[in-house]
């Protein structure tokens, strides 16, 4: 079955107030086309999760489009902070749920698994765990193990409503290969009722049948499939293109204040019409071209 | 005095010392990216290195800016998953080893990477667990490297994010963990922890401090033994790994 659609076609099929798995880790794979794209669209309530929070998350926290955030805390490597999520956590507006990379992984994995919890070592005698139960009351409990008797924290699955995953390559059905690691895709695909998926470059599935142990996501999984070339911009795809240190920077600084990250929005997302524009707004192809990653190094 | 090193090199040198060839160690960022690389370039080139990602044995050319920078994964033996790494290496107990850096410990080793401030009240959010939570809580034994400040070396921290002894004793035990921190690294000294309090307990100090250096400028009182050695500073060819070898553009250690 062919899938391939607009970006903006996909996103519009994301009701308000959904819960949305994101595939970025800090600074690589992050799903930027899409979070400008559901800024654009004015989807707001989102409920996001993700291992370790990363810039697709701020961004769509910055944005107004989320209400609940649930995830390992986050980071942008030695860029900075997640200064939209941090301000949404310490002023209030943002509920968080935070967790560890594992725990957030365990409660994909049960998704993924169709089981009805999972066991965990992590957490035990810290604050998260703590919190967690302050906050949430229903998503850990704590069980006996019916063979040794031993005491065991279990964790609650997720299931979010749609998984977004940004890919190398796929076919139009949504046969889906990830170059390098995979961190929480695979199981967030997996433990979700939907994925849309990104691609880089959509293939035949002649393709993909050629080298079929590369698939890591099934098309059956998959609602949409997106051809949309540096979709992560301005963060890294592995052996496609290298983050923009420039364009980063650039976040970073406008995410200090709500003031200056709105100047940023009505630039970067409302102020262009697609993901096209917004290629040409950072620089068109004479730029892109010099993020391009080499193909020994993968950067 | 005068010294051929600099405090973040000697920590970097002891970090690497207590590598074991053979272990498994799990790696968080900075110094302990320096540590490790330092231990597999001399004494301990069987020990396999993990990044908590999905990363194994990655033989870097390029500084990375974090571990989501792709510089980091170049050369790796595995490219796989959280619940590869931290599921079926670290929860399955396999790590012997695991790095861990923070913002805050107090004298059991409980970790604070959440938030500085008061947090029912006006608090700070920084980047909180990661792995670090999964690392303490499931490897055989962690490495606390942290800087020697009486703000960070604290009586009470703001935040648990990463258990250490918990509150003493047999705390940890009781809350269903084996392991536990067994050094904690910093400037100006190294510490163990009381075999049956797990109180912080100088094991040496830096030459160039004097113990009142090291226990006036910490939140804490540590248990001091009756004789407590110098550091053994970082031999000639350590160095030169990690000035030529590891990292010659300074962006570990800077």
């Amino acid at each position: 079955m062919d899938k391939l659609t607009t970006l903006a076609e996909a996103v519009a099929s994301i009701p308000s107030g959904s819960h949305v798995a994101l595939p970025g880790f800090p600074i690589t794979r992050c799903a930027m086309a899409f979070a400008r794209e559901v800024i654009r669209q004015g989807i707001k309530g989102l409920t996001l999760s993700q291992c370790v929070g990363a810039m697709d998350a701020d961004m769509l926290v910055g944005g107004g489009a989320v209400v609940r955030l649930i995830c390992g805390g986050g980071s942008l490597d030695k860029f900075g902070r997640l200064n939209c999520v941090n301000r949404g956590i310490e002023d209030g507006t943002l509920q968080a749920e935070e967790y560890s990379s594992l725990s957030v992984a365990f409660r994909y994995l049960a998704g993924s698994l169709g089981l009805p919890f999972m066991p965990i070592r992590s957490l035990q005698g810290s604050d998260l765990i703590r919190q967690i139960k302050e906050r949430t009351g229903s998503d850990v409990a704590d069980i006996t193990d019916p063979f040794t008797g031993d005491n065991w924290l279990v964790l609650k699955p997720l299931l979010p409503d749609v998984s977004i995953q940004v890919v190398h390559t796929a076919d139009a059905e949504g046969n889906a290969w990830i170059m390098g690691p995979r961190w929480d895709n695979v199981e967030q695909a997996k433990a979700s009722k939907r994925t849309i998926l990104i691609a880089e470059h959509v293939v035949s599935t002649e393709m993909i049948r050629q080298q079929a142990e590369k698939t890591v996501i099934p098309g059956l999984l998959v609602s949409h499939v997106v051809e949309l070339p540096f979709s992560a911009h301005p963060t890294s795809c592995y052996r496609e293109y290298d983050y923009d240190a420039k364009e980063i920077e650039k976040y970073v600084k406008a995410t200090s204040t709500p003031e200056s990250f709105k100047a940023y929005l009505d630039e970067y997302v409302y102020g262009v019409k697609d993901h096209w524009g917004y290629l040409e707004k950072v620089g068109g192809l004479k730029h892109l071209n010099t993020l391009k990653a080499d193909p020994i190094l993968g950067y | 005095m005068d010294f051929d090193y600099n405090p973040s090199e000697l920590m970097a040198a002891a970090g690497a010392r207590e590598i074991k060839d053979r272990e498994v160690v799990a790696v968080g960022l900075g110094l302990p990216v320096v540590a490790s690389f330092l231990a597999k370039q001399t004494h301990a080139p069987n020990m396999t290195m993990l990044f908590e990602l999905g990363v194994i044995d990655p033989e870097p050319v390029h500084a990375g800016v974090g571990l989501a920078d792709p510089r980091v994964w170049h050369r790796a033996k595995v490219l796989s998953s959280f619940v590869d790494i931290l599921g079926s290496i670290l929860h399955k107990g396999r790590v012997d080893v695991g790095f861990l850096g923070g913002l805050e410990t107090d004298q059991y080793g409980n970790l604070n990477t959440t938030l500085v401030g008061d947090p029912r009240g006006k608090f700070r959010h920084m980047v909180g667990s990661g792995g670090a939570n999964d690392i303490a809580s499931s490897a055989k034994r962690t490495i606390i490297i942290m800087r020697h400040d009486a703000r960070k070396l604290k009586k009470t921290i703001s935040f648990v994010t990463s258990p250490g002894y918990v509150t003493g004793g047999d705390s940890r035990a009781k809350a269903g963990m084996s392991g536990g921190p067994s050094r904690v690294i910093t400037d100006k000294a190294i510490f163990g922890f009381h075999p049956e309090t797990k109180q912080m307990m100088v094991i040496s100090i830096h030459p160039g401090n004097t113990i009142e250096d090291v226990v006036g400028t910490m939140g804490f009182a540590p248990v001091v033994p009756k004789k407590v050695p110098f550091t053994e500073p970082p031999e000639k060819e350590q160095l030169r790994i990690i000035r030529e070898v590891i990292d010659p553009r300074k962006m570990y250690m800077g």
